[in-house]
C-alpha cells in the first residue's frame, strides 16, 4: 500500500492509500464564490437605492465599513462549524445536531427554502433594473409600450421574474458542473466590466459627466438639463442631502441592517470536502469567505468614492431618492452603471457595458435554488417530507418533485409581488428570515464546546484562540450581536417596512408552515410505525 | 410471520467510537442484526514518539507534550475516536518510517490488524456470545489480509462473496468497487465485476428476498454523487461540482435481478434512498470523523417480500 508522511521536521502523522483523501478546495474558488454571493452589483448598488433615503443622516461608506468588519466575525464563527462539522447541508446538519432535529428543520425549511420563493421576484426586479430597463433605454425600443418602464410595471416584473425563475430552474437541472463554468466567466467578465466603469468615472470630471449626462438623457429621454432636474425635483419633494463624511454614528448604524441585504451572504456556498483536517483548514476555509467579503467592501467603497468624485454626491442620492418614492426621473431605475457609460457617447459602447456588467447577475442566479433543492432532498431523506420529494427523473436527472415544490410557490409569489405594491416593500423579509437561521447557527456555535466537547475538542476550529481564548464561541456572541441589533431594527423600526401587520403575517406563517410540516411529519410517520425522534438520537459508547 | 429488523452501517474507518456505537446499535434500536457494508480500516497512522519519562504527539494540528500514561492512554482513544492509529514508537523508529521504503506500510498493516483484533474481541463481549447476528464485509479500503482475522472470529460473520441466509432473506456481498483516482485493494474494472457479482447473485434461490450489499453505489442514482476533482485531486469549483461516481455493474445487476434491497457505502457524502423498480437501493453515508455513526434501519417482511419501513438515522 502507498503512504504518504505529512509533518514539517518528522512526519506528524501517515496516510495510506485509501478513497476520498482529496486535498482542501481552492482559496480562489471559494473567494469567486463569497464575492458572487455578497454581490455588490446586483445586490449592493440595487439596495443603496432603497438605505439612503429613508437615513439620510447616515453614511454609507462608514455603514459598509462597520457591517464588513461586524460579519467578518459571522465569518469566523461559520468557518469554526465548517471546519467541525464539514458537511453538505450547512445550518440543516448543524443546527439539527447540535439544537435538535425540529429546530434544525423549521430554520433550514424557513431559511434555506420557503425564503428563497421571494428572493425569486426579487431578483426578478433586479434583472429588470439592471439589463431590460437600461437596455431598452439605450436601444431606445419602444415595444412593449412603455418601452424600458414597461419592465417597472406590474405586468413588467410578473414577466421577468418568471423569466428568472424559469432560468434558476434550468439551472438547476443542468446541474453545477457547466454552470461552475460559466460562474468563472461571469466574475471575469462582471470584474472587467467595473474596470471600465472605474476607469470612465476615475479619467471623467464631474464637470464632464454632467455635461455627458445631460446629453444623454435628452437624446433617450427627451429630458433638456437633466442633471439639475434630477436634483430639483428631489429638492422639490422635500428631500435633503447630506455631505459625504463618517458620521453620525446613529443614523449611520441604522443602514447596518439595510447593508445586510449584499453583505450577510459570504458564507452561503460554504461547504467543504475532505476528511483530513488539520489547521491549515480554518485559515483556508476563513481566507475564501473573509477574502470574498472584503473584496466585496472595498469594490462597494471605491464605487462610492467615485460617485461622489465624478457624478456627484447630491445627485446620486436625489437620483436614489426620487426612485424610492416611486417618481424615478425618467420612469426607470436610476443605475449608476449605466449613467457612467453615458461618458461614451457610443450607443454599442452603452449597450455592451450593460451586457457585461449583468454577469454579476446570471453568474449568480442560478444558485437561486440549489440550497432548496438540498434542503428537500435532505428532509425526504430524513422522512420528514414524502420520499417523492427526493425523487430525480431517470432520463433527464431532474429533480421534479422538489422543483415543483420550488417553482410553483415561487410563481405564485411572483404574482403578488408583481400586483402588490405593498407587497414589495417587504424585500428586507428576504434577509430577515435568513437571518433568523444564522442566528440560531450562530447560537450553535457558541454552546458546540458544551454540547460536542469531543467534537470541538478534536476541531481545527478550537485551537485557534487570541489571548488564551477560543476565539470561535467568542465570534458566534458578536455575530448574535450583529443579528439580535438587525432583527430589533427590523421588528421595531418602521423605516425597514418589514414589521407591519402583513409582512409580519407573511413571515409568520412560513415558519407555521415548517411547524405544521415537521409536527405533520412526526404523526404520519409515527402511524406508520417510523420514529422521526430516532434520527438524531446518539447511539451509547459503552 | 415477525417483520426482521437490520441496522446497516458502512465506512467507518477505523473510528473505534463509531465502531463502538455500531455494536450497541441493535440494543439502541432493537435490531435483529447489524451490518457493516465495508471499510472497516482506518487511513490515518499517527505517531507517538517515546523519550525519557514523556511522550509527544501531533494531533489536531497540535503538538502535545505527554507527561503520564493516562495521559498517554486518553490521546490514544481520542486519535482511535477520530479513525486513526496512534503508533507509539521512539524517535529512531519513526526516523527508520520515514525513511525506510515499505516501513510505513508493514506498520500500518499491523495497527490495522492489532486494532482489528480489538475490535472483535469487544464484539464477542459486547453482542452476548453471538445472540445478535453480526455481519461484516470489506470494502475497497480494507486490505487483503483482514478477511481470514474477520472469518476466524467466532460472533462475527465475514460476508464477501456468501450468500447468507437471515430469517428467510438472502445477502449476498462484494466489497469490490469500479475503480478510483487512488487505486485501492478491492477495485476492478466494470467488466470484471460484472461476473464477480454474477457468481454472487447466481447463488441466490430466491430474488424477492434477496438483499445486495455491494461497496460500490449503483452508478447514476444520486447515491453515488462525489465532488468532481482535478488531476490534483482537489475538488474544482469549491467542491460544488459533483459527479456520479458510483459502479455501471452493480446498476445493471439490480435493475436486471431485482432484489428486495440493496444497501450501499463507498461515498460518504451521498447519503440518500433510490427507489430502483423494485429494489429499494439505500447508501447511509458516513461522517465517521465526527464519531457520529450513520446508518439505516430497515425492517423487512418476509412475507411480502418488501422493506416495510426504513429510516436514515445519525447515531
Amino acid at each position: 500500500m502507498a503512504t504518504e508522511a505529512l509533518g514539517e521536521e518528522r512526519p506528524a502523522l501517515f496516510l495510506r492509500k485509501a478513497t476520498g483523501l482529496v486535498r482542501g478546495w481552492s482559496v480562489r474558488d471559494s473567494m469567486v464564490y463569497a464575492v458572487l454571493a455578497t454581490n455588490f452589483v446586483t445586490l449592493g448598488i440595487y439596495e443603496f437605492t432603497f438605505a439612503q433615503a429613508p437615513f439620510p443622516t447616515g453614511q454609507l461608506i462608514t455603514a459598509v465599513i462597520i457591517s464588513g468588519i461586524w460579519v467578518s466575525f459571522l465569518v469566523i464563527a461559520y468557518t469554526g462549524l465548517i471546519v467541525t462539522i464539514p458537511r453538505a447541508g450547512g445550518d440543516y446538519v448543524w443546527q439539527t445536531r447540535i439544537l435538535g432535529s425540529g429546530l434544525g428543520f423549521v430554520m433550514a425549511a424557513t431559511g434555506w427554502w420557503f425564503i428563497l420563493w421571494l428572493w425569486a421576484p426579487i431578483y426578478g426586479n433586479i434583472l429588470a433594473v439592471q439589463l431590460f430597463e437600461p437596455l431598452w433605454a439605450t436601444l431606445k425600443w419602444t415595444w412593449p409600450a412603455g418601452g424600458a418602464a414597461w419592465f417597472g410595471t406590474n405586468n413588467g416584473i410578473f414577466v421577468v421574474t418568471l423569466i428568472t425563475i424559469a432560468l434558476a430552474g434550468l439551472l438547476v437541472s443542468i446541474g453545477m458542473a457547466g454552470y461552475a463554468r460559466i460562474q468563472r466567466w461571469c466574475i471575469v467578465g462582471g470584474l472587467i466590466g467595473f474596470l471600465v466603469v472605474v476607469a470612465l468615472l476615475l479619467f471623467n470630471s464631474h464637470a464632464s459627466f454632467v455635461s455627458a449626462f445631460n446629453q444623454e438623457a435628452h437624446n433617450l429621454f427627451g429630458v433638456n438639463n437633466a442633471y439639475a432636474a434630477t436634483n430639483h425635483a428631489a429638492a422639490k419633494a422635500g428631500y435633503t442631502t447630506h455631505a459625504l463624511g463618517f458620521g453620525p454614528l446613529g443614523p449611520t448604524m441604522l443602514l447596518v441592517p439595510y447593508m445586510m441585504f449584499f453583505l450577510l451572504w459570504p458564507n452561503w456556498g460554504a461547504t467543504l470536502y475532505g476528511e483530513i483536517r488539520g489547521a491549515s483548514d480554518f485559515r483556508r476555509v476563513f481566507t475564501g469567505m473573509f477574502g470574498g467579503l472584503w473584496i466585496t467592501v472595498i469594490l462597494t467603497v471605491i464605487f462610492l468614492l467615485l460617485v461622489y468624485k465624478t457624478i456627484g454626491w447630491d445627485f446620486y442620492q436625489n437620483a436614489n431618492s426620487l426612485s424610492y418614492n416611486l417618481t424615478p426621473q425618467f420612469g426607470i431605475w436610476p443605475y449608476p452603471f449605466m449613467f457612467a457609460g453615458w461618458l461614451v457617447h457610443n450607443t454599442a459602447f452603452q449597450v455592451a457595458l450593460i451586457l457585461v456588467l449583468s454577469l454579476w447577475f446570471f453568474g449568480w442566479v442560478g444558485t437561486l435554488f440549489l440550497s432548496s433543492t438540498r434542503v428537500i432532498f435532505a428532509a425526504a431523506f430524513d422522512r420528514v417530507l414524502p420520499d417523492r420529494a427526493a425523487e430525480v427523473s431517470e432520463k433527464r436527472k431532474v429533480p421534479v418533485y422538489s422543483l415543483v415544490l420550488m417553482l410553483l410557490p415561487a410563481v405564485g409569489l411572483a404574482a403578488i409581488y408583481a400586483y402588490s405594491s405593498t407587497f414589495r416593500t417587504y424585500t428586507l423579509d428576504a434577509v430577515l428570515v435568513i437571518a433568523v437561521t444564522y442566528l440560531f447557527s450562530s447560537i450553535a456555535v457558541v454552546i458546540l464546546p458544551w454540547r460536542k466537547p469531543d467534537l470541538w475538542r478534536a476541531s481545527p476550529a478550537s485551537k485557534v484562540k487570541v489571548l488564551g481564548v477560543p476565539i470561535v464561541p467568542v465570534s458566534g456572541v458578536i455575530t448574535i450581536g450583529l443579528l439580535g441589533f438587525c432583527l430589533y431594527e427590523w421588528l421595531f423600526n418602521n423605516l425597514y417596512y418589514v414589521n407591519n401587520r402583513s409582512s409580519l403575517i407573511y413571515m409568520g406563517a412560513m415558519y407555521v408552515l415548517a411547524i405544521v410540516v415537521f409536527i405533520a411529519a412526526r404523526v404520519i410517520r409515527r402511524r406508520q410505525g417510523i420514529d422521526l425522534g430516532l434520527i438524531n438520537k446518539e447511539i451509547p459508547v459503552e | 410471520m415477525v417483520p426482521v429488523r437490520i441496522f446497516f452501517a458502512t465506512d467507518i474507518h477505523g473510528s473505534e467510537i463509531c465502531w463502538r456505537k455500531f455494536l450497541n446499535a441493535a440494543a439502541f434500536y432493537k435490531a435483529d442484526m447489524v451490518i457493516l457494508g465495508g471499510d472497516v480500516t482506518g487511513k490515518v497512522m499517527v505517531p507517538i514518539t517515546a523519550h525519557n519519562g514523556y511522550w509527544e504527539v501531533v494531533f489536531g494540528g497540535e503538538r502535545r507534550r505527554i507527561e503520564s500514561k493516562e495521559e498517554l492512554e486518553k490521546i490514544q482513544t481520542q486519535i482511535r475516536n477520530r479513525g486513526s492509529y496512534p503508533a507509539v514508537m521512539s524517535p529512531d523508529e519513526l526516523d527508520h518510517l520515514s525513511q525506510a521504503e515499505g516501513a510505513v506500510d508493514e506498520r500500518f498493516g499491523t495497527e490495522m490488524l492489532s486494532s482489528l483484533d480489538r475490535w472483535l474481541d469487544m464484539a464477542d463481549t459486547k453482542l452476548g456470545g453471538g445472540q445478535v447476528p453480526c455481519i461484516l464485509n470489506g470494502g475497497n479500503d480494507d486490505f487483503f489480509e483482514i478477511d481470514p482475522v474477520i472469518e476466524s472470529s467466532p460472533y462475527v460473520t465475514f460476508a464477501e462473496g456468501k450468500v447468507l441466509d437471515l430469517d428467510g432473506f438472502h445477502l449476498v456481498s462484494m466489497g469490490w468497487t469500479n475503480p478510483t483516482p487512488w487505486d485501492t485493494f478491492r477495485e476492478a474494472p466494470e467488466e470484471e465485476l460484472a461476473p464477480r457479482i454474477e457468481a454472487v447473485a447466481g447463488l441466490i434461490p430466491d430474488m424477492e428476498r434477496a438483499i445486495f450489499n455491494f461497496h460500490a453505489p449503483p452508478y447514476g442514482t444520486g447515491l453515488d454523487e462525489a465532488p468532481a476533482l482535478d488531476s490534483n485531486l482537489r475538488p474544482i469549483r469549491g467542491g460544488v461540482v459533483m459527479q456520479p461516481v458510483g459502479s455501471k455493474a452493480v446498476r445493471d445487476a439490480i435493475v436486471r435481478y431485482q432484489p428486495m434491497l440493496s444497501v450501499h457505502g463507498h461515498i460518504h457524502e451521498s447519503r440518500g434512498v433510490k427507489k430502483m423498480g423494485r429494489t429499494l437501493a439505500i447508501n447511509p453515508g458516513s461522517v465517521y470523523g465526527d464519531g457520529v455513526l450513520q446508518g439505516a434501519l430497515l425492517e423487512l417482511n418476509a412475507k411480502k417480500g418488501k422493506v416495510t419501513k426504513y429510516l436514515l438515522v445519525n447515531g
